[in-house]
């Protein structure tokens, strides 16, 4: 699944850390899902929308 | 929950394990010589205490685990367990044909350490593949 979740964290100028922090998460964690390692869960997906004020679908895309 | 920091569990374990060393070294030679029955099972019982702190002490590091890092836990304790389990039915079968003569104490004092092992080697290589830093 592709996502924005780098590009967003970056133009809000937030380190991987940092973004880890907000979502109480690990760093490890967002590394894995910026780099399509790993889809996190929906409860995850959606906190990940609001800290970012999108939608889920604009930041997630499944793909075909 | 707050999540349990590398280096805080690290140093939890290494202080139960340095505990576990100095009662192994200086607490289980005394058992053998002990005569109360009584006596006997609390001292020979006392070492497993701090192995169990460990036990404790994974579990309720997995519990305040993210969601990736319960997820490679739990992957790596299945691959544990499946390797342990299956080596002990390949050790067993072979020890009842008498191909290999171990003594059953020698054989269960290795199943915790195998598993820990194979665990520790499962998790290391699976948060490379994920991204992350060993240890």
């Amino acid at each position: 699944m592709e996502n924005r979740v780098r590009e967003l964290r970056e133009k809000h100028g937030w380190s991987q850390g940092e973004l880890g922090e907000r979502l109480d998460v690990s760093r490890q964690t967002i590394n894995a899902i910026e780099t399509g390692k790993y889809d996190p869960s929906l409860p995850l997906a959606f906190k990940i929308a609001r800290l970012f004020g999108s939608r889920i679908e604009t930041i997630f895309d499944p793909g075909k | 929950m707050a999540r349990f920091s590398d280096k805080r569990y690290n140093m939890h374990v290494l202080l139960i394990m340095a505990v576990y060393v100095l009662l192994v070294f200086f607490e289980w030679p005394h058992v053998k010589t002990v005569a109360d029955s009584v006596l006997k099972i609390v001292l020979a019982l006392v070492p497993a205490l701090p192995v169990v702190g460990v036990i404790v002490l994974m579990g309720a590091r997995v519990l305040r685990s993210d969601e990736l890092q319960q997820r490679l836990h739990l992957i790596a304790l299945g691959a544990a367990t499946g390797l342990v389990a299956a080596l002990s039915v390949v050790f067993s079968f072979l020890c009842a044909a008498h191909v290999l003569n171990l003594a059953a104490e020698d054989v269960l004092f290795w199943i915790f350490p195998a598993l820990c092992l194979t665990y520790g080697l499962t998790r290391i290589a699976l948060t490379r593949r994920y991204g992350g830093t060993a240890c």
